[in-house]
């Protein structure tokens, strides 16, 4: 036992610390935002946030957003990630109903088997919002989802995919995710445009030659852009479902020496991916609005809370991205004067 | 006989030494995590109404509360209470705030002068009361808050043992595994396959509809294919003499994958409401995964301390060579305890399924490391030969206690990640410390 008493206060020690580290930085954040004039006063509760994963930018970005939009209102956020493991989330859940929060916002990690977990929140009295990835089961009830419109940006890939190759056809890939419903949505919208362009357009007929999971990640689409090269020498130009399996792809091209053959269109308009359509690495995307999905989700939880009668799905329709918009682009003007002074 | 006490006080104490860690980290997240409590159900509705009726005998009041079956509670509770006390209930409302702001105005159209509005502490925090006028809804009254730590709440404690459970049951194998100077790194992803095969042989009896039957030959099913792959990892390693680390490894791919392919790489959903009855079931207030971690540890703590079968895993986990020598059936030991840890790792599985209401290769994602990381924490030296079963329990309690203390304190994932990391080095050096000492003395 005796040896045993230093761990022990390493641990307690390691602990008090990160307990005031932490409320000490959350308090910084709080004068540093309310520096607007908001009073921050009493806090009307916590609304807690189970994002999918905080290692993709896209749920940081929701993050954030929602922690600022909500301390406008008075509310403070708790932020956690299920690092997407459905069973840490329903876990997560777990410690939000014990801390008594006000309404919990999840990106469910599993659209089926999340269910138990909504369907405890909604036991004790918890309004639930799911925002990005909709919850398809029917155990639990979501007051409301807002998620970027998917099947009407996966035809603005094709549209673009069209747009690009309707004159000539040629061979395409698709780095797709079919383990989230959000991006089987935009893989199907994709196919009715080519589809339908193939249907009215005999002579250049746009062949999807392949079709494989990119896994939503960098290294996974890099890895199956390279076998898909091999497979297909011919190939003109790939849809990939998110930026990061496009960046992915973008490498595996630009180590093939491809990337004058190939074109890319990706996905989400994260900042990496901005920035690659800015450089001509990628052709375009459909963009999503993190900060308004965001935002939305923060104000429907008000609307509910006023006895508003909110709609069950929000959807936010995407837009087309190309280089002329990323040099018009607040968010990339940094890198953008860079980008010039090189040329 | 004098001297034994003593002698047997210190043993105690320094093999489960580590209990009082978790006492004082208990302790600890006790203190830090005191706050405002608010009553909820019936006695937070009698006590409102008691309130008002004190302030009010001839009240006219509208109940305000939540959707849910503890918030009908409330709303009756406190209807019985004013009625009984002469006073009128003018309308109820258990529902959305859309719902009450509908039934408020409709009371006040039809002319009923409020002098009170009774609210949950659910309810209380809405904000739809803002768009009356103070005047028209009379006072609001809701339940008084007490201080109450919220890490030493009933249900934060129960939560707990709950979501400890599943990885403690796994634990027992491990620990058994390790003792004999072994690793099964396979274990989350015979977690998932468990889940995935009973979910599919239950859809294929029968799905939502399906009986007891399909559900036993689904556990069946399940419990026999984790076995099976634990019979594999045990006959590889004593016939052909390949390291439990490379077999393991081999496994927990080649399981993660068989569970997506027979899954169809999505998760099954398709089971009768009576499957979740373990994993979200209680019987007399305990949740019965918790009972059946109680009861397994129970079982194997008998085993291994006063069984053959537990001298023999010592035996071999000290040196094998030895044990061989002695007469230990040490291809046996071997075999059994992988089976042991395999069909446990499927119970763990069949657990998390029923929790969760589904089948789902996905699970058990990084549980070979959580699992492991209790074993050590617990005290099992990883070289084998040493370690305790109900070590392993309270390594895996720390752990649970550690996580769900700075979740409750709103430590960030990152930071907890550092300090689950440094808490698993930590424990390590001291088990080198140990040996070290121990070493030198002999």
């Amino acid at each position: 036992m005796k040896h045993r008493l230093p761990f022990l206060f390493v641990l307690l020690a390691g602990l008090m610390h990160c307990g005031c580290t932490d409320s000490d930085s959350s308090r910084s954040e709080t004068s540093d935002a309310s520096g607007s004039g908001s009073t921050a006063g009493d806090s009307k509760g916590t609304i807690g946030y189970s994002a999918l994963s905080l290692t993709n930018p896209f749920f940081q970005i929701i993050a954030d957003t929602m922690t600022a939009e909500a301390r406008e209102h008075g509310y403070q956020v708790t932020v956690v990630s299920a690092n997407e493991d459905v069973a840490r989330q329903s876990e997560q859940i777990d410690e939000f109903i014990i801390q008594g929060v006000a309404a919990i916002v999840l990106n469910p990690a599993d659209s089926a088997s999340i269910g138990q977990a909504i369907k405890k929140a909604n036991d004790a009295g918890i309004p639930v919002f799911t925002n990005d990835i909709k919850y398809t089961g029917d155990a639990g009830r979501v007051v409301s989802h807002v998620a970027t419109d998917n099947l009407q940006g996966g035809r603005l890939a094709g549209e673009a995919m069209v747009r690009l190759l309707g004159e000539s056809g040629g061979k395409v890939a698709v780095l797709n995710y079919p383990d989230v419903e959000s991006c089987q949505m935009r893989t199907q919208g994709f196919h009715e445009i080519i589809d339908a362009h193939n249907a009215t357009n005999g002579a250049a007929q746009i062949d999807v030659v392949s079709e494989l999971n990119g896994g939503g990640k960098r290294d996974v689409g890099y890895a199956k852009t390279r076998d898909i090269l091999t497979a297909h020498s011919d190939l003109v130009a790939i849809f990939a479902i998110n930026d990061p399996s496009a960046l992915g792809a973008c490498s595996a091209l630009e180590e093939a020496g491809l990337q004058d053959q190939i074109t890319i269109i990706g996905f989400d308009g994260e900042k990496a991916g901005k920035e690659a359509i800015l450089a001509g690495r990628i052709l375009c995307d459909p963009i999503q609005f993190p900060r308004q999905m965001g935002r939305r989700t923060i104000e429907l939880i008000i609307q509910h809370f006023d006895g508003e009668d909110v709609p069950d799905e929000e959807l936010i329709p995407s837009k087309l991205y190309y280089r002329a918009d990323a040099e018009t682009d607040p968010e990339l003007q940094t890198s953008s004067s860079h980008e010039k002074s090189n040329t | 006989m004098a001297d034994q006490r003593p002698n047997q006080l210190h043993r105690f104490v320094s093999g489960y030494g580590m209990i009082f860690v978790l006492l004082l980290l208990m302790l600890l997240f006790t203190i830090l995590t005191w706050k405002k409590q608010t009553p909820v159900g019936a006695d937070a509705g009698h006590t409102v109404a008691e309130t008002i009726l004190a302030q009010n005998a001839q009240a006219v009041v509208i109940v305000v509360a939540g959707a849910s079956d503890v918030e009908q509670a409330f709303v009756q509770a406190a209807e019985q209470r004013l009625s009984d006390g002469g006073a009128t209930v003018a309308r109820t409302v258990s529902g959305n705030p859309s719902d009450a702001r509908r039934t408020i105005t409709s009371a006040l159209d039809d002319g009923v002068s409020l002098t009170h509005v009774a609210v949950s502490g659910i309810a209380e925090r809405w904000t739809v009361f803002d768009r009356f006028d103070a005047g028209d809804l009379g006072q609001r009254v809701s339940p008084q808050p007490y201080s109450w730590p919220v890490f030493a709440q009933t249900n934060n404690l129960l939560s707990v043992a709950n979501q400890t459970a599943i990885y403690a049951v796994i634990a027992v194998g491990m620990t058994m595994v390790i003792i004999t100077g072994g690793i099964d790194l396979s274990v989350g992803s015979l977690v998932a396959l468990a889940s995935v095969m009973a979910a599919i042989v239950i859809r294929e009896m029968g799905g939502v509809n399906a009986g007891p039957g399909a559900m036993l030959t689904g556990v069946a099913a399940a419990l026999g294919i984790c076995s099976a792959a634990g019979g594999f990892h045990g006959v590889m390693v004593t016939r052909f003499h390949i390291p439990p680390f490379i077999v393991s490894l081999s496994m927990m791919m080649m399981a993660r994958g068989l569970a997506y392919l027979i899954a169809d790489g999505t998760s099954i959903s398709a089971l009768p409401e009576s499957w979740t009855v373990v994993g979200s079931g209680t019987a007399l207030g305990i949740p019965i995964p918790v009972l059946m971690m109680i009861v397994l540890y129970g079982v194997a703590h008998v085993v291994m301390t006063h069984t053959a079968l537990g001298r023999y895993v010592y035996a071999v986990g000290g040196n094998q060579e030895a044990a061989r020598l002695c007469g230990v059936p040490v291809r046996r030991v071997l075999v059994t305890v992988y089976i042991t840890c395999g069909t446990l790792a499927g119970l763990g599985g069949l657990i998390l399924s029923s929790k969760l209401a589904t089948g789902d290769p996905k699970l058990g994602m990084m549980y070979e490391l959580e699992v492991i990381a209790a074993v050590v924490v617990g005290g099992t030296s990883l070289m084998g030969g040493e370690g305790r079963i109900l070590g392993t329990l309270i390594g895996a309690f720390i752990i649970a206690v550690i996580k769900n203390g700075m979740n409750l304190l709103n430590v960030g994932a990152y930071e907890q990640q550092i300090i689950l990391g440094a808490v698993l080095l930590i424990a390590v050096l001291i088990d080198n410390l140990k040996r070290q000492r121990s070493g030198g003395v002999s």
